[in-house]
């Protein structure tokens, strides 16, 4: 034998045996620790969590108070907290959670295509017994509680428990006050005084409406727009699958033909396009644009940031359905070690002080003590959640109903707004993504 | 020719941690996307066989095809152009800056195009969504103080202005790739060729066209195949600066991978675009080397 061929032959099997301890370390990954409740053992425990709320942010200041009051009240349970980034979780969690490296507790994004798509791979704890135990769905209204149930395919609104809520978030108008004063105008009830309103900004050269279309604000605007046209029947047929869904209907066709007409009209520039939603608050922010159309996150941050002008909120003029929902919920994984403990966690972020710390640090809780927050514009942000949620009005997001939805609708309203697409193209164009999932799901 | 031959074996010892590493990082991962791709898989769960579903779908998808037809707009911007005017800018900087003032003044020139090939692609892609951006974009800002309020457009943000926007940075960032490689290139001619061809009358055209573009030949082939690959596979430029819109303007097939693995949790369709990519890859390395192979005999 030459010494090539002998060497050939050892390589060979060093890579071969190489190969082998590989696929058995593959191999092993299934065998993760078996889910445990309670243990009985008085030794110190540690609980995993993690979370993507900002420090700074309502709820990371509500949780980092809740984390101090659940270790006082469990001596010899150390809380290990890991702050994560909201992309890393929705990217990763399948992965971590099917391994033994899984935290006890994590916040996690609501919706069909996140925590509905990991409960029908059995990866979260069902925590309906829980719930009815701990008293968590006497707390949450009907509405709340579609973001924390599932269906056996995955599908929000009914089901399981999968995950808790313990606070909301909706979509209303911030607009400033001093620009609205100095153009003599009076905040809008009815959506034709809402364009009154813009009509007189653009007759001064100035476009009303501060938008960002690489991003989700412009989707949420156009679905604004189809809710004016909507109801309960609507919402629940196109985000909960329970009834047809006609794209060329009059709700959706009068969302992109008053889109591309806002457009036309000057509310929106074309070059809302390439701007980001950072970009879009951050020009509200300096005074740039007198109204902008977002979420109940910018609340806490623009108390903060805001200080050269007075602002305010209302909700979208004439609507009775609104883009909004419970927040993020927290999911217990199937392969959680503490199970015991996280429940007690959770029940700590749903108690009354920890919800009206919430409420105070500008977030919106859904168990506050209103007669505690002391800050009025928080009050106002919170009794306008109420408002909408005692009139069943939380019409979810536009994106929600399928993976994927979300690039869909950026992609097709940004071509709505730039004309590349008629409001018929581009109602075709969402309309088939959102029809393969549905047929995918047998729904 | 036995004692030869059982010489070069002793360098097996040498392949051997490469060759693991080549097992472990790239070998397996293919084959197991290979595997993906015929299946549907949410990323998590049990996978279906799907057959032949995903690329028979692939075909057939417009969206793929628009991001393909985008790539190739990204193969004019990151290799045809950056190796033709890096070829050019190298002569000139050899020839003519290295000479006239001197080879301080080249390497600076030299350093400053290849500046871009160090930045973080994360970082540059922001500071460029800034130049480009359409309401306090310092490109808007430039016209608009030489008055040519006209020529500002939403450079990122609309259709028309998207893509040649991109290509443009593109070119940015990859210039100072094939610039260092050429210069490195030209260092090794004999200076002794281009007197002679001074000596026989051939002008500065004549002499880089015969003799530079010639005998810097195996450099342009590297320089060709590395830049077509990294085009083929460009995503992170593409996630900053536009995630390939405005509509579908931008997109790529990496970045198209990328949204059906992580943002449509249809990993196998994304395992389909990603096997085919790689397969185009593959096959364009063997034809260029083949290529440079039969230049060299």
């Amino acid at each position: 034998m030459s010494t090539s061929k002998s060497t050939f032959r050892l390589s060979f099997i060093l890579v071969l045996v190489l190969l082998t301890s590989i696929l058995a370390a593959c191999g092993s990954e299934t065998a993760t620790t078996a889910p445990s409740g309670s243990t009985t053992s008085n030794e110190p425990r540690t609980i995993k969590l993690w979370h993507y709320e900002g420090a700074n942010s309502a709820m990371g200041i509500a949780w980092a108070e809740s984390i101090k009051q659940f270790q006082a009240s469990h001596p010899g349970v150390t809380i290990q907290f890991e702050e994560k980034g909201f992309e890393q979780i929705r990217q990763t969690a399948g992965m971590v959670l099917n391994s033994d490296e899984t935290p006890d507790i994590l916040e996690y994004n609501k919706g069909n295509a996140t925590a509905g798509l990991l409960s029908t791979q059995g990866l979260l704890t069902d925590l309906s017994e829980v719930a009815t135990q701990r008293g968590w769905d006497k707390l949450l209204s009907s509405s709340l509680q579609t973001t924390a149930r599932y269906d056996e395919k995955g599908v929000m609104g009914a089901g399981k428990w999968f995950g808790v809520p313990n606070y909301a978030e909706y979509v209303m108008v911030y607009y400033n006050k001093d620009m609205f004063a100095k153009a003599n105008l009076q905040v809008p009830t009815t959506l034709a005084e809402f364009e009154a309103v813009m009509d007189a900004f653009v007759q001064q050269g100035v476009t009303p409406l501060s938008v960002g279309a690489a991003e989700y604000p412009a989707q949420q605007i156009f679905y604004e727009l189809v809710l004016s046209q909507a109801d309960r029947e609507f919402v629940n047929a196109f985000q909960l699958y329970q009834g047809d869904v006609d794209f060329r209907g009059p709700e959706f066709t009068y969302g992109a033909e008053k889109m591309a007409e806002w457009v036309s009209k000057g509310y929106i520039s074309k070059d809302a396009t390439g701007i980001k939603a950072e970009d879009m608050g951050v020009a509200f922010t300096n005074g740039t644009f007198p109204i902008m159309i977002s979420g109940s996150w910018w609340y806490g941050r623009f108390t903060d940031e805001i200080k050269g002008f007075e602002w305010g909120t209302f909700l979208f003029p004439g609507n009775k359905l609104h883009p909004g929902s419970s927040g993020n919920i927290w999911a217990v994984p199937t392969n959680a070690k503490n199970k015991d403990l996280v429940y007690d966690f959770i029940d700590i972020t749903m108690s009354q002080d920890i919800q009206t710390l919430l409420g105070n640090s500008g977030g919106v809780p859904v168990n506050a003590d209103v007669s505690k927050i002391t800050n009025e514009k928080n009050k106002e942000l919170i009794q306008n959640f109420d408002a909408i949620s005692k009139a069943d009005g939380l019409a979810f997001y536009p994106d929600w109903p399928a993976p994927g939805f979300y690039d869909v609708l950026v992609a097709n309203v940004q071509e709505l707004i730039d004309g590349t697409k008629t409001p018929s193209e581009m109602l075709d164009a969402i309309a088939i993504p959102y029809q393969e999932n549905r047929a995918t799901l047998g729904k | 020719m036995m004692l030869k031959r059982s010489t070069n074996s002793g360098y097996w010892w040498f392949l051997l941690p490469g060759l693991i590493l080549f097992v472990m990082v790239i070998a397996i991962p293919f084959l197991m996307n290979i595997g993906t791709s015929f299946t549907t898989w949410q990323g998590v769960g049990t996978p279906k066989w799907a057959g032949l579903d995903n690329y028979a779908r692939l075909f057939r998808d417009s969206t793929f095809w628009a991001s393909f037809r985008n790539n190739l707009a990204m193969l004019i911007a990151m290799t045809i152009v950056p190796t033709l005017l890096g070829l050019l800018l190298a002569a000139v900087l050899y020839d003519y800056i290295g000479n006239k003032f001197g080879s301080g003044t080249a390497s600076f020139f030299r350093a400053a195009f290849y500046l871009p090939q160090i930045l973080p692609v994360a970082i540059a892609g922001v500071v460029w969504a800034w130049i480009l951006h359409p309401n306090y974009g310092a490109l808007n800002g430039f016209l608009e103080t030489l008055g040519l309020e006209n020529l500002t457009r939403n450079w990122l943000g609309n259709r028309q202005t998207a893509l040649p926007s991109v290509m443009m940075i593109m070119v940015w960032f990859q210039l100072g790739y094939p610039l260092v490689i050429f210069m490195a290139g030209l260092q090794r001619i004999d200076p002794e060729i281009y007197e002679a061809a001074v000596l026989d009358g051939a002008s500065w055209f004549d002499r880089f066209r015969f003799i530079t573009v010639h005998l810097i030949r195996p450099e342009i082939f590297v320089v060709l195949l590395t830049t077509t690959i990294a085009s083929l596979k460009v995503f992170g430029q593409i996630y900053v600066l536009t995630r390939g819109g405005p509509g579908n303007a931008t997109l790529v097939p990496s970045y198209f991978a990328y949204q059906n693995f992580f943002e449509k949790a249809n990993v196998g369709y994304g395992a389909a675009i990603a096997t085919v990519m790689t397969l185009i890859i593959i096959v364009l390395t063997i034809i260029f080397i083949r290529r440079q192979s039969a230049e060299e005999l």
